[in-house]
């Protein structure tokens, strides 16, 4: 039976109040999730005023913008900050997103940001994936062939079955759909979630790939397919606009129909 | 990971959606309906032992709570067939787009209350 409730050490308590130095009129309350391991508290949720004057207008811009004026403690992954590499990937007002293409102004009210769901937290809004990475290498994620690399020769692909992989190519691997997928929080260590189940079909679907059988095999299991019950929260939080819900089935029907 | 880090809030912060909405829902309605039949097994069982054990059910269905619940499982029925056809669709392979599913999932809802108020019409003899 899955838990529905936090553990004892997860509850959050309400932390430091750090109050506007800029004398700014356009302030904008921003509540976010801390943990540090080295002090052996709870986790506890801060709350900065941010200048919203001088503010780029991203998520990530504000938490760059704590990190510099306010709190140079808080600890967030960020790189590339316009939507390719999925570091800064966090929940932001409920809904799993990229802070750096997610525009504050989209948000009413105070701005809540929270580590991804249900992940282990290593510091403040960085959490533990290494799960979700064991379970993308159980796939294979890489062009299988019966080509020894002696024959010396192209493998071809026409454009009709190159325009199969799009919407899926595009997935950069940034969880936010799996962990925003209720079947992953209560079975993460056995079902695959949305993330590695559309990168499975990617290569599933990949006309060069001679090991489609296999794969499909390998992925028809009552854990690790059949827990996705077409929730759709990973289709509503993925930031690049792909269909993992539509990959699944996908996955599904295949199986269905050999 | 170690035992003393902490687990992020998931269920405690995540928005609702209509689409994860309508399946928790689902779940509980299809429990609900489980039940429910076994219930309408039972109060037909009765009629072996008797007419005046069917009415005892019978007349505590007549009462105000008894027909509220009644209507309850009206919705409950209407609902899960209705919700059940839109997951057929997607197990053929229709209907992920996210509009799709919303406009579906909305139709759903509204369906299965037209379908409640249609089946207490009925039931009244209204037509």
């Amino acid at each position: 039976m899955a838990q529905f409730s936090l553990p004892q050490n997860s509850k959050i308590e309400v932390g430091q109040y750090f109050k506007d130095k800029t004398k700014s009129r356009n302030l904008k309350k921003v509540n976010v999730y801390r943990w540090d391991p080295s002090t052996g508290k709870n986790p506890r949720v801060d709350t900065f005023e941010v200048d919203m004057d001088n503010c780029g207008p991203k998520v990530l811009d504000i938490l760059i913008k704590i990190k510099n004026d306010i709190d140079p403690s808080l600890t967030f992954r960020r790189s590339c900050a316009h939507g390719v590499c999925g570091s800064c990937a966090m929940n932001i007002d409920g809904i799993n997103g990229l802070a750096c293409i997610k525009s504050h102004s989209d948000i009413n009210g105070d701005l809540n940001i929270y580590p991804l769901p249900h992940l282990k937290v290593v510091k403040d809004l960085i959490g533990d994936l290494t799960t979700l990475y064991k379970q993308y290498e159980s796939i294979q994620p890489w062009l299988k062939v019966d080509q020894t690399g002696t024959e010396q020769t192209e493998l071809r692909q026409s454009q009709k079955e190159r325009e199969k992989l799009d919407g899926y190519y595009e997935c950069i691997l940034c969880a936010c759909c799996s962990t925003s997928c209720p079947s992953y929080w209560w079975n993460g260590d056995k079902y695959l979630g949305p993330a590695v189940l559309l990168q499975a079909y990617r290569w599933i679907n990949d006309s060069r790939d001679g090991d489609k059988k296999e794969r499909l095999k390998k992925v028809a299991d009552e854990l690790k397919l059949y827990r996705c019950h077409t929730i759709m929260n990973c289709t509503n939080s993925c930031p690049k606009g792909l269909n993992p819900a539509k990959a699944i089935g996908s996955i599904k029907k295949m199986l269905a129909t050999g | 990971m170690q035992e003393k880090n902490p687990l992020s809030p998931h269920l405690q912060i995540y928005k609702w959606h209509i689409s994860s909405l309508l399946s928790i829902t689902h779940r509980i309605v299809g429990v609900v309906n489980i039940f429910i039949i076994i219930f309408i097994c039972l109060w037909c069982l009765t009629l072996f032992f008797g007419q005046s054990n069917y009415q005892i059910i019978q007349s505590t269905l007549t009462t105000k709570f008894g027909k509220f619940l009644i209507i309850s499982i009206c919705w409950t029925f209407s609902f899960h067939i209705l919700n059940e056809i839109r997951h057929l669709f997607w197990d053929a392979g229709f209907g992920f787009d996210l509009k799709t599913a919303k406009i579906t999932g909305v139709s759903v809802l509204i369906g299965s209350l037209i379908l409640t108020i249609l089946f207490y019409l009925i039931g009244r003899n209204f037509f």
